[in-house]
């Protein structure tokens, strides 16, 4: 119970959040408009599992947002040029996962700050997006759109599909040997050497991770929408970067879980509705998640310094 | 865990005579890539004004209009640049713009504060912004990434709140725009504050102490304590400046636009970053040099101007794009030399 | 006990730079026997568990294990032949759980396989037991305190199946009752036929626990010996027992009036304890004391590192509060600190810049940069300490270790200190160096100033000291006068009744 108190704590917050809205605002509790706003969010949960993972191997991925866009274009492309989606998808995720490999090369092999290189991988991927595109949208095929299926079961099959989706990264983070090697990456590399792990290795491989999920966010994404933009994405990186911080996941590496990050990123994103329920100003919204990105770092530094304290 | 300096130009690092250590020194690099890329442009550039008229890259107006467009930017990087030398980052730059831009609009319209009052409060705003981070990272030491990420948020969204998303504040009187569109003396008037700002941040980096204490706890914090340094004191500095330079780069942005809107100087922060890292500063702190990340906005700034200059651009109309990606990949070249020529550099010490 | 040797080191040596670490160690341990392995601080105990670990290659010399050579070793590798080793400060993952840290040691490094959670649990327990730790096998290794720590080290050591378990000074930070249940476990190695390499300054654990004792003396094995054939007299003799064969620069100046006063000064919140000793000016004070003994969390206090929370300070007859390392260099507290790398010098700025360092106030008064002013002081330190370089704009990281521990040294200087506080001032640094060192402390204690030195070299503080105080536990526990014996210091560093002299 203990070791999990950082994600308790914000299911904590989550729960207390719904109580009130159950108590003041029961109409936010009506089934589509709850579905629609957890579809919505879908894709940015599996980007923000991505991102966290790459954080708890004590790396940073700013250029999600970017990737993100690139993959949602390119699957977008292919689908209006009648590819059907049983080969976008694949292809998706392919590219995702190489650009992936481009940041995880510079990072891992090359020993660049992952901060700087993923920062110039936003900008370069970013423009070179506009450069082929000039902004233009791309307009899906029909079929595309839920998978085929009605909006309602399109809605379900994507949240469903994202929540088995975080439940088999959790899995695998959690009990494979593979994935406990994150962690240990994370909280010390050189110990993790003289353990037989290969840290390089590690990191690269969560940086391909990180893309072939980013990949499959965008197709999340493509197939709500009747058109892509192909300025979707944007600032997506800060977004997931703070759902895994509220999350518990810690800068530091080592430490943090996907299901935090799931209850960190619900929070964030019940926020807006909320709000309209309660009827506050919408526009506090990014004021309100900065907030929140603030105590719970507050949160993780007091309880750093109690246990150094120990 | 420090990982390694990214950037290989430590003063006096390369053996030889002083000319030739000169001429190997980053920024000497960086200004050599800047008059090719001038060049370049001066050559093959060509352009329309707003009046219809062909303009080369080469004209007046045209080198005035990339001052005037790479201002606010200018002032983040310069602002940025103590901070990333004391090893810290500061992503909130951006966000502090548009706050400290709709701060300033609300003053003079909804309160009617004459201006210069009013500018000066908006100073005061950005101050106490770069004291909240400074109060987070410094009093309760927690990592300045993740504080500026929340402050980032925080910002803007008090800017969004304060103008319900929609506000757009206009109407200056003229004496005001002339800070944004004005000539001064023959230059645009916000060159002027421009060239102070850059002078200061310079004067403070190389030529006081303060600045010489930045670079020392960028490089190792734990022995500038031992070296009786006030490390808090001086972190505290640094970010409450970069505060003070991005409320001065709202004033700036809001007489350029003659507006001041809530998503005023979005995605900013991270062209002052490339801009500072191109520079030659490096993201773990203790190198790097005003005169470096001058040249980066420079570089940035004339590649994006001089690009919308070239015929084939001009056709293709994918001069802020082409620029972007020429921006991404320069930086990534300019990490991975470094990186290499370090490695060399070792492995001649080591072997 | 069998005869034949399970870990044999022959004639091994080390040098780091021009300093001779191991001059040919020979050593032998059997299974199932407790090795106490006894030296002075810098003896060359450490380097040769780095040897053995394969942290470090010898330059020449061989280890046998079980009688066959171990060509080329490394961490990973000694690890596999069943070499571990405990340090004080243990390597592990400290976000990650007791039991998993003990599998990611224990278990096959393959990735694709479920981890079996349950059974990592029962192993950790098992394991736990078995060395008598009442540990939660699901507690975060970080917060778990240094001696726990430590425990899991061992039961990580036992769980993959160690020969030879080398324990560097395991009982530093460790109670009473801690203590003794350490010493059940090393019992019941021994009983499993485990060979124990034991390192530790305290006399009476290595007489209650050791079979076998070798004394490492200046890089050298001098002695080994059989449990039976010694006692405290002559063990302490064996390490300290050589002529002080460096000639020290004798002292010139007389003492003059007392410039630095210790009443119960200490930092209650950092854990010291209250001491008490006065430095006069032009006097060197010699501050001896086993590691750990709490020399230089006294000097962090003094300089305003860890501000002292109880006692007085005087300086000059005069109380002062030293709240901050600003406040010391003030009041004319200078401090040259023990880890040269991390604090004595800012590696990657150019000498003159480190030079300057701490002079801020006196050679800027007014903030601004003066660069002539920096590199005349700076030419002038060079020449004064002759520091060999180039010039003073060569990055101190150029600079050989004796010749930055001399920049450190300048650095302090350039305040103009009234106390000067050396913590280890030759550490790492090679013959010649140490003794012009040794001759600057002279100098400055003839200008005035009031020299405390901290070493764990003893020749050193015998032959530099006017007086002697011994550390032991954070109290000063004896002052003793130039002229004392090696002796007298190490029995009253090792908690020893000290002949001759009243403590």
């Amino acid at each position: 119970m203990n070791r999990w108190i950082r994600e308790w704590s914000v299911v904590g917050v989550l729960a207390l959040l719904l109580a009130y809205l159950a108590w003041r605002a029961p109409a936010f509790f009506q089934l589509q408009p709850l579905l629609s706003l957890l579809a919505r969010e879908a894709p940015s949960l599996v980007v923000a599992c991505g991102v966290a993972m790459v954080i708890i191997v004590r790396q940073i991925d700013i250029s999600v947002g970017s990737q993100f866009s690139v993959c949602s274009v390119i699957a977008g492309l292919l689908a209006a040029a009648g590819w059907p989606l049983a080969a976008v998808v694949p292809v998706a995720v392919l590219i995702g996962g190489s650009l992936g490999l481009v940041n995880g090369l510079l990072v891992a092999w090359l020993g660049l700050p992952s901060i700087v290189v993923t920062l110039a991988t936003l900008v370069a991927l970013r423009q070179c997006l506009n450069l082929v595109r000039q902004g233009e949208f791309v307009n899906l095929p029909e079929r595309i759109q839920w998978l085929g299926l009605s909006q309602s079961q399109g809605q379900w099959l994507l949240v469903g599909g994202a929540v088995g989706l975080v439940a088999v990264l959790a899995w695998g983070l959690r009990h494979l040997a593979a994935g406990r090697w994150l962690y240990a990456v994370g909280s010390d590399a050189e110990a993790a050497r003289l353990a037989g792990i290969r840290p390089r290795a590690v990191t690269l491989g969560t940086f391909v991770l990180m893309g072939a999920l980013t990949g499959i966010a965008a197709m999340m994404n493509v197939v709500q929408s009747p058109q892509v933009q192909p300025l979707t994405g944007s600032g997506l990186e800060l977004k997931a970067i703070a759902a895994a911080v509220v999350g518990g996941v810690a800068i530091s590496g080592g430490r943090g879980t996907v299901w935090g990050v799931l209850a960190g990123l619900l929070l964030l994103a019940c926020i807006s509705p909320a709000m309209v329920h309660l009827h506050i100003d919408a526009y506090w919204e990014k004021a309100i998640q900065g907030l929140i990105i603030l105590a719970a770092v507050m949160v993780e530094g007091l309880r750093r310094r109690r246990n150094h304290a120990r | 865990m420090r990982a390694e300096p990214a950037h290989p130009p430590a003063p006096g690092a390369a053996a030889g005579p002083s000319w030739r250590r000169w001429l190997l020194r980053y920024e000497v690099l960086l200004l050599l890539v800047l008059v090719v890329e001038w060049l370049l442009f001066y050559h093959f550039g060509t352009s329309v004004n707003r009046r219809g008229v062909t303009v080369g890259f080469g004209t007046l107006d045209r080198q005035f209009d990339i001052l005037r467009h790479s201002c606010e930017i200018g002032l983040l990087a310069l602002a940025l640049t103590p901070v990333i030398l004391t090893g810290g980052i500061d992503l909130s730059v951006g966000s502090l713009l548009g706050l400290c831009a709709v701060v300033f609009g609300g003053l003079t319209h909804a309160l009617g504060l004459p201006l210069p009052v009013a500018a000066a409060l908006t100073l005061v705003v950005g101050a106490v912004a770069g004291g909240l981070n400074a109060g987070l990272i410094c009093q309760l030491r927690l990592p300045p990434l993740i504080v500026t990420l929340g402050t980032y948020s925080l910002f803007r969204g008090l800017a969004e709140a304060f103008t319900r998303g929609s506000v757009t504040y206009s109407d200056f009187p003229a004496g005001f725009l002339v800070l944004g569109q004005g000539r001064w003396g023959g230059l645009p008037v916000q060159a002027w504050l421009f060239l102070a700002v850059a002078v200061s941040v310079w004067i403070w980096i190389h030529r006081t102490v303060a600045g010489r204490a930045c670079r020392v706890i960028g490089f190792a914090p734990e022995g500038a304590r031992f070296a009786g340094i006030g490390v808090r004191g001086q972190l505290t500095a640094a970010y409450v400046a970069a505060g003070v330079i991005a409320a001065l780069a709202a004033l700036i942005y809001t007489s350029r636009l003659g507006q001041a809107k809530a998503d005023a100087g979005l995605g900013y922060e991270l062209f002052a970053i490339t801009a500072v890292v191109l520079g030659g500063t490096s993201i773990f702190g203790g190198r790097g040099t005003v005169t470096g990340t001058l040249l980066g906005v420079a570089a940035i700034a004339v590649l994006k101007n001089g690009l919308a200059t070239l015929p084939v651009v001009m056709r293709l109309n994918a001069a802020e794009e082409l620029a972007g990606l020429l921006t991404g990949a320069l930086l990534l070249a300019a990490l991975a030399a470094g990186k290499l020529a370090e490695r060399l550099r070792l492995s001649s010490v080591t072997g | 006990m069998s005869e034949r040797p399970l870990l044999a080191f022959r004639r091994i040596t080390k040098s780091f730079g021009a300093v001779r670490a191991l001059r040919g160690v020979d050593l032998e341990v059997r299974a199932g026997e407790v090795h106490a392995l006894l030296g002075e601080n810098g003896a060359g105990k450490s380097t040769l568990i780095k040897v053995a670990t394969g942290a470090h290659a010898p330059d020449s010399g061989v280890i046998e294990l079980a009688g066959e050579t171990l060509e080329r070793l490394d961490p990973a590798l000694a690890r596999r032949r069943g070499i571990a080793c405990i340090y004080q400060q243990p390597a592990l993952f400290p976000e990650l759980s007791v039991a998993e840290n003990l599998a990611l040691r224990l278990e096959p490094a393959a990735g694709w396989r479920r981890v079996a959670w349950a059974e990592r649990h029962r192993v950790a327990l098992a394991l736990l037991a078995r060395i008598g730790a009442e540990i939660d096998p699901g507690r975060e290794v970080g917060t778990l305190s240094m001696p726990e720590q430590q425990l899991v080290e061992i039961a990580s050591a036992i769980g993959a199946g160690a020969r030879v378990v080398i324990m560097d000074e395991p009982t530093a930070s460790l109670t009473r009752r801690e203590q003794e249940r350490l010493f059940g476990i090393v019992n019941a190695l021994r009983r499993e036929g485990v060979a124990v390499i034991y390192i530790s300054h305290r006399l009476e654990e290595i007489l209650a626990l050791a079979d076998r004792v070798t004394v490492l003396r200046d890089g050298q094995s001098v002695a080994s010996r059989l449990r039976a054939e010694v006692d405290e007299a002559t063990l302490i003799r064996l390490m300290v027992g050589r002529d002080v064969a460096q000639l020290y620069p004798p002292s010139e100046s007389a003492p003059g009036a007392v410039r630095l006063a210790l009443r119960g000064l200490c930092c209650r919140s950092a854990g010291g304890r209250p001491v008490s000793f006065e430095v006069r000016a032009g006097e060197v004070y010699g501050l001896a004391g086993l590691v750990g003994a709490g020399r230089t969390e006294l000097a962090r206090t003094l300089f305003g590192l860890t501000p002292a929370d109880a006692g007085e300070l005087w300086i000059d007859g005069e109380r002062v509060t030293i709240g901050s390392p600003q406040a010391a260099i003030a009041h004319g507290i200078a401090y040259v600190p023990e880890d040269r790398r991390r604090h004595g010098v800012v590696l990657e700025l150019p000498i003159e810049q480190n030079v300057s360092l701490a002079a801020w106030r006196r050679l800027f008064p007014l903030g601004w940069l003066r660069r002539d002013r920096e590199r005349s002081e700076a030419r002038e330190f060079v020449r004064a300490l002759a520091i060999r370089t180039p010039d003073t704009e060569t990055a101190t990281a150029n600079l050989s270790g004796g010749n930055q521990q001399k920049v450190a040294l300048a650095r302090w200087l350039a305040t103009r200190p009234r106390v000067l506080l050396l913590d280890e001032p030759t550490q790492g640094v090679d013959v010649g160096a140490k003794s012009e060192i040794h001759r600057l402390v002279r100098r400055f204690a003839a200008e005035g100033m009031a020299v405390v030195l901290i070493s764990s070299d003893l020749p050193e503080i015998l032959g530099m000291s006017d007086r002697i105080g011994v550390m032991r536990g954070g109290e000063l526990a004896a002052e003793l006068p130039g002229g004392a014996g090696a002796t007298q210091v190490m029995s009253a560093a090792l908690g020893q009744p000290v002949e001759g002299t009243a403590a």
